[in-house]
């Protein structure tokens, strides 16, 4: 009995003068566990041995952090620092990851086979790939689009804001933020009636009798703003811009005026100064508002759903009606997988060429 | 077909998802992958919540019913309340069939009970609940009421014998248009195909409706369609109207906006929105086509699993109780399925009086012979119709 208590006392001696393996150990452990739980990986009685061997794990760690001294609890803190974060995405992005692509290679028996096994069917992927090519086309070129609408009108807007907003500062970036009072689809709602057939836009166009200028820029069809893609890619500009202005603000605020001073000391105009100074020390705002805007874009349902047409509906509709409608989960979550596959290489590509290290 | 109803609320719910998902994409920024998961992992936990909201189950004395949005008048609860003794909770969740049904199927489907005791879907849904064996027999011999429902109703295709369900409300699909940006009074489908109006013509994402409608105008009978070949030409037809630009947009109830605003010169709708729609506005105009129209109906089914039977009888016989349907009648401003409304709204006198005129809640005889309906689908063929529908809506 004594030998028993001392081996284990010796172990746990062992284990304690290394904290930091534990520490790890423990947080990579109760990651596995929750995405086992959440996956489903374990089910019934087994699912209480994983929960009561992740409760072991934890009440290890409050012993060796109360028994292993200040020392232990210091090299602890860091991952303890880490875990909620990490079992936070354990749980509820990469246990729902694991099963979206479980159900992406899943084949069901009939429409209302609510359980489809899986089968390694790999036909998801080909129908997600070729029926819905269009769809995510667009969904690409409309979020890109949109990202580089929202550079040109919201790096200007965060440059005034910044370096000539003075004491209006706080208030002009209040009102950036403003329309975040109002629900995202009231807002898109409200674009409606703006660019209505009937509404203020189209009738000024008219009355200035500029409607051919519109049409051949295709922004207006049929002498119509709404329900053109012009309407949803302007929609999708709106309701993103401030994500685009808030990053690119942050990085304009820190840089130091001074430096442009002396680069006009250097004899730098004005346009010089901003090309060689400002814009450089902004590129981390503008590669994070890039990326804050193009992701959810391209993922976007409401803008198309409102301010579109048939013909220009987005890969988010096309999910959501497979999803919802169709009942078709695993070309669904196909199409789901697809879209975050290219959204990464994307974001891989830009980070590649914009750079991160500068990204504060 | 309750679509329209439901388009707010609906949407309030994806705008929920779109902010939630919003966070969840921002935090996982830094990892650089994302997105749609976060999208789809929501809406599964959102399926899953139904069975998780305040529990409705209990003795014979409870009853919960889930109910479309804006469908009926609480004063109707609180004197079933007082009059049954039993307590009764009401809530209007059910926004979309195919969205609340995503929401059930994964409890159902496990043989779990859901909370509500009763819904009413659109008889399609219900059909397909029938089909699945998600609900019960009706508790019939304790509804004496039951002799109300209108003939018309009876023996539907999927239900023959009325064991399974009572209708709700009912209502007509048809066309509406707005005199103002058409110039001419419309009277036929093949209006909504005129040229003149390209890029002006809205259709309903309730595929039912909409195709219905064309096929009609196609001088089918809707009734008679049992498979996806024998409505194929008004898929076709829709499909060219969307290639070349005529239809504008597939909406749900925000079609009302786009009607009032003049940005539909013309569109498929259904005729209670449009009814309260040409108050405010005299030259929104609604019209049975002469080529005739489809008429739905809303049906209380009582969900498997609820243990509640009795106070689904009462409330059922209540409901049907032709002074009951009356007021209800009143305020939600459908068609009733209830035998003698029309006379019990003449004895409320006042508007109500007035409403027990109006062609469209009690439309005549000639606008009635107009009316099909569609029979149900199986499965195999009604996912070839919702797949066909989703290619010419562009999802």
């Amino acid at each position: 009995m004594t030998s028993v208590v001392s081996a284990g006392k010796k172990w746990g001696a062992s284990l304690a003068s290394r904290p930091e393996n534990v520490g790890l150990g423990v947080m990579l452990g109760l990651g596995f566990g929750a995405v086992a739980l959440a996956a489903q990986w374990v089910k019934g009685p087994s699912s209480l041995l994983v929960a009561i061997a992740m409760l072991t794990m934890v009440v290890g760690l409050i012993y060796i952090a109360f028994a292993g001294g200040i020392e232990a609890r210091k090299s602890l803190a860091p991952y303890g620092l880490l875990k909620p974060g990490m079992i936070w995405l354990c749980l509820f992005f990469l246990a729902p990851l694991w099963s979206m692509v479980v159900m992406s290679l899943s084949s069901k028996a009939g429409r209302f086979d609510f359980f489809p096994d899986f089968t390694w069917n790999f036909e998801n992927y080909r129908i997600a790939l070729t029926k819905f090519r269009p769809q995510f086309i667009r969904s690409f070129s409309y979020a890109a689009i949109a990202t580089l609408l929202t550079v040109v009108i919201g790096y200007p807007l965060a440059y005034f804001i910044a370096f000539r907003g003075g004491k209006y500062r706080n208030i002009l970036l209040g009102l950036v933020v403003v329309p975040f009072f109002t629900s995202y689809l009231i807002r898109t709602l409200a674009w409606n009636n703006i660019l209505a057939d009937e509404g203020p836009v189209v009738s000024l166009i008219n009355t200035l009798q500029i409607t051919g200028v519109f049409e051949s820029l295709n922004i207006m069809q049929n002498g119509k703003l709404m329900n053109t893609p012009a309407a949803v890619i302007g929609g999708l500009t709106y309701n993103f811009l401030p994500f685009m202005i808030l990053p690119i603000y942050v990085s304009l605020e820190k840089i130091d005026v001074r430096l442009v001073d002396a680069a006009m000391d250097l004899y730098s105009s004005a346009s010089q100064a901003f090309r060689k100074v400002v814009l450089p020390l902004s590129l981390p705002g503008l590669f994070a508002g890039g990326l804050l805007v193009f992701i959810p874009a391209a993922g976007d349902f409401v803008n198309a759903q409102f301010l579109g047409n048939p013909q220009t509906t987005m890969i988010g509709n096309s999910i959501q009606d497979q999803f919802l409608r169709q009942l078709n989960y695993p070309v669904a979550s196909a199409m789901s997988f697809v879209l975050m596959i290219i959204i990464t290489i994307i974001v891989l590509i830009y980070t590649k060429f914009m750079g991160t290290e500068d990204l504060a | 077909m309750n679509t329209r109803r439901t388009t707010t609320p609906k949407s309030v719910q994806a705008s929920r998802l779109n902010r939630r998902d919003f966070l969840i994409r921002g935090g996982l920024m830094g990892a650089g992958a994302l997105s749609l998961p976060a999208l789809l992992a929501a809406c599964g936990s959102d399926s899953g919540s139904t069975s998780d909201t305040v529990g409705g189950g209990g003795g014979d004395s409870s009853l919960f019913f889930e109910n479309w949005p804006d469908y009926m008048d609480e004063e109707t609860i609180d004197l079933f309340q007082t009059a049954s003794g039993v307590s009764m909770k009401y809530t209007e969740a059910f926004n979309d069939n195919n969205e609340y049904f995503a929401k059930i199927q994964p409890a159902m489907s496990k043989g779990n009970a859901i909370d509500p005791d009763i819904l009413a879907p659109t008889f399609w849904m219900a059909a397909r609940l029938l089909q699945l064996g998600w609900v019960q027999k009706l508790p019939k011999a304790d509804i004496p009421n039951f002799a109300y429902l209108r003939d018309d109703l009876r023996g539907q295709s999927w239900d023959k014998n009325d064991e399974y369900h009572l209708p709700y409300q009912s209502g007509i699909a048809g066309i509406a248009y707005n005199s103002k940006i058409t110039g001419r009074d419309l009277k036929s489908v093949s209006d909504l195909f005129d040229p003149a109006f390209k890029g002006k013509i809205g259709m309903l994402t309730e595929m039912r409706d909409t195709i219905g409608l064309i096929l009609m105008g196609e001088g089918k009978k809707i009734a008679d369609i049992t498979t996806f070949d024998q409505a194929s030409v008004a898929f076709d037809k829709l499909g060219k109207a969307k290639s070349e630009g005529q239809i504008r947009s597939f909406t749900g109830n925000d079609y009302v906006d786009d009607l009032s605003a003049g940005n539909f010169a013309a569109c498929v709708a259904w005729s209670g929105d449009v009814l309260q729609l040409s108050k405010d506005n005299p030259d929104v105009k609604f019209i049975v086509p002469e080529e005739g129209g489809t008429s739905w109906y809303d049906t209380m089914v009582w969900m498997k699993g609820s243990e509640n039977g009795d106070a689904v009888a009462k409330w059922m016989n209540f409901l049907y109780d032709p002074v009951n349907a009356a007021r209800l009648t009143a305020y939600v401003q459908y068609i009733s399925p209830v035998k003698g409304v029309q006379d019990e709204l003449v004895n409320m006198g006042g508007d109500n009086a007035k409403l027990a005129e109006d062609p469209l809640l009690f439309p005549d005889t000639a606008t009635f012979s107009r009316l099909q309906s569609w029979g149900a689908l199986v499965e195999e063929e009604e996912a070839k119709f919702d797949e066909a529908f989703a290619s010419v809506t562009g999802a």
